[in-house]
């Protein structure tokens, strides 16, 4: 009489009868195949902090991208399906130009975030029977960080559309134990300097390879400098403070 | 040169709107006059509240000047109807902006939007030219100009309408301290020195401009809110 | 575009206590394009310090009001203003007289010392005359007391 599970997991807009979305549900799932990626907030600013997977040697370093700018006081730091992503991070750009063209004035954190989240809940969506413009959810969370005139934010999103503000998140395959370590070592206080040390502490515990500066990538969001990912030798500074 | 065609009365009627055999005109006058006058922490609108229709008295006391739910201060000349349209416009999108981002617009967020506002009408204009005013994120006193399809000027002091003409070369003189040699043109004034100005203003545009008269309506805008006080202007 | 503001101008005239002040502004254009940028426009009619017979203010206005009138169809093409001790009030006319009208009605007031009377006059013109297209460059300004005629001029935005 009831149909099983795997009947209901071909629809994307069909419930459970339990009350679940499972393509939603695999989607998360899918997320914890993905990279590492850490952003904590301090009084300072925000720091982002992502593990990238060099998986040959004759793959090139720097064209991993996973941490993304939005506009000059939001960046992103992204784990799941890269391609995804993009879609994500373009809607969010063009959100944010948008609301300065309109009000002259940068675009609120939490606003960016939302924009993003409406656009992850348009998957099976069609406008006048026509053939719809995402079939699935999107592969991917997002550590969200900026500054505004309401200080430092940082969110975190998932493919269900949904976002949370945290202090401090773990996203990825070692998100688990990251975010375990994070909250036994986070505290309010934290200077940025000590976020950035414990961004990379906490990553170092939770990768695979061996941590340096060709395979993490860092950045950082403050009111002063907006949006920075680290050089080469700055990020090789926090490296030695490990 | 072909004089014959200044030989009529070098003076121009205003056209009847509701006499028979005209065509039906989507914009009228209504005649009228807005200023404001940024402070250091304050700002000064005043606006008469005259409506008129060419020669004809359509109000005595019909507002032209709107509190909105921002703290920030409309003045208006121009055709009323769309004024008040527009005002409507711009409370709506205000509404829609406290909605999605949890707080109220600032002026400089509302100014930019009512340029926009203004030129997405860009071929069928709303008939209206706008100050607005408030206190900027720093509570300094800031007034924006617009013409109808939404080109934007910040500007410390604006008049605007029936009697600009004759108000704004005194506000150059008085407020922007035009053509004095020793004065510094960035200079703002002091409270009591604005109104006195404002309302100065007032009474001699109402003494030589038949659009201008009856009340004025003044709005002192600072960090305490919007303070609105009722003077009389000659009704004649 | 009327010919009254064919070749644009501004001028305007005050009373004071025992003074009169009349001014203008220098320029002469043709519509937009402006021709002459030192043009004079006050001239004067009698010296008031001459000992021969010397014609009143206010006859001369008379005579200035039926020559204009003798043309009633066909009029001279200009807006006199006529300033002389014994006694006017203080008309403005010229492309800019609307600004004219404004700065006056607020910054003039009755019984100005010659001095008063100079820096009130300059004020009304100069600003008048730069919220006006069709006027400025510079301007002259006159003003007579009992004495004789002080003459001054202004510098003035020259665009």
């Amino acid at each position: 009489m009831f149909l099983t599970r795997s009947e209901y997991d071909r629809g994307v807009n069909t419930f459970s009868p339990e009350g679940r979305l499972f393509q939603v549900e695999y989607a998360i799932e899918a997320i914890k195949l993905g990279s590492t990626a850490i952003g904590i907030r301090t009084s300072e600013g925000v720091v982002l902090a992502v593990e990238k997977r060099v998986t040959s040697p004759l793959l090139v370093a720097d064209s991993i991208e996973k941490i993304l700018e939005i506009d000059t006081h939001v960046a992103c730091a992204m784990s799941g399906l890269t391609a995804d992503s993009r879609t994500m991070i373009e809607h969010a750009r063009i959100e944010a130009q948008n609301h300065t063209f309109n009000y002259d004035e940068p675009v609120p954190v939490e606003s960016v975030t939302q924009s993003v989240c409406d656009l992850a809940l348009r998957f099976g969506e069609s406008t006048d029977g026509q053939q719809s413009t995402m079939s699935r959810p999107f592969g991917v969370a997002l550590l969200i960080a900026g500054v505004d005139d309401r200080g430092p934010q940082l969110f975190h999103t998932d493919p269900s559309g949904t976002f949370w503000r945290y202090e401090a998140k773990a996203i990825g395959a070692g998100s688990e134990g990251a975010q375990t370590e994070l909250q036994e070592q986070y505290h309010r206080g934290m200077s940025l300097e000590e976020a950035e040390t414990l961004a990379l502490k906490v990553l170092k515990q939770v990768m695979e390879e061996k941590l340096s500066s060709t395979n993490v990538q860092l950045a950082k969001v403050t009111e002063q400098t907006g949006f920075q990912i680290y050089t080469k030798d700055e990020l090789e500074a926090v490296i030695g403070r490990l | 040169m072909d004089f014959a065609q200044f030989q009529q009365a070098p003076v121009s009627v205003p056209t009847e709107h509701h006499s028979h055999g005209n065509r039906w005109d989507p914009y009228v006058d209504n005649g009228g006059t807005s200023l404001a006058i940024a402070g250091e922490d304050f700002v000064v609108v005043a606006s008469d509240t005259r409506q008129s229709n060419g020669y004809s008295i359509n109000s005595r006391y019909s507002p032209k000047a709107f509190e909105l739910s921002n703290g920030s201060v409309l003045a208006t000349t121009g055709y009323h109807a769309d004024a008040l349209k527009l005002v409507e416009h711009i409370e709506q999108r205000a509404q829609l902006y406290f909605h999605k981002h949890d707080r109220a617009m600032n002026v400089s967020a509302m100014a930019q939007m009512l340029s926009g506002i203004l030129y997405s009408k860009r071929f069928f204009p709303y008939y209206v030219f706008p100050i607005l005013s408030g206190l900027d994120a720093k509570g300094k006193g800031a007034v924006y100009t617009y013409d109808p399809v939404g080109n934007m000027e910040r500007v410390n002091y604006q008049a605007y309408g029936s009697a600009s003409a004759l108000v704004q070369p005194f506000l150059d003189s008085q407020v922007g301290f035009k053509n004095q040699r020793n004065a510094d043109p960035s200079r703002l004034l002091e409270r009591p020195q604005a109104v006195k100005l404002a309302i100065d203003a007032f009474t001699g545009a109402t003494e030589r401009d038949i659009h201008t008269g009856d009340w004025l309506d003044l709005f002192i805008i600072d960090q305490d809110g919007i303070h609105q006080t009722k003077r009389e202007l000659k009704h004649d | 575009m009327s010919i009254m503001e064919y070749n644009g101008s501004a001028v305007v005239a005050m009373v004071g206590k025992n003074c009169v002040a009349i001014a203008a502004d220098k320029r002469l254009g043709q519509r937009a394009l402006t021709v002459d940028m030192n043009f004079q426009k006050v001239f004067p009619i009698t010296d008031r310090t001459a000992e021969e017979r010397i014609i009143e203010p206010k006859t001369f206005s008379n005579l200035v009001s039926h020559m204009l009138y003798e043309r009633r169809f066909g009029p001279y093409f200009v807006e006199p203003v006529i300033a002389g001790l014994d006694k006017d009030n203080k008309p403005f006319v010229g492309t800019a007289s609307d600004n004219l009208f404004g700065m006056c009605e607020s910054l003039w007031e009755p019984d100005l010392e010659p001095e008063e009377l100079f820096e009130t006059i300059s004020q009304a013109l100069l600003n008048a005359v730069d919220r006006d297209a069709m006027s400025g460059w510079g301007a002259v300004v006159h003003v007579i007391t009992k004495d004789g005629v002080i003459t001054r001029d202004l510098k003035g935005r020259m665009d």
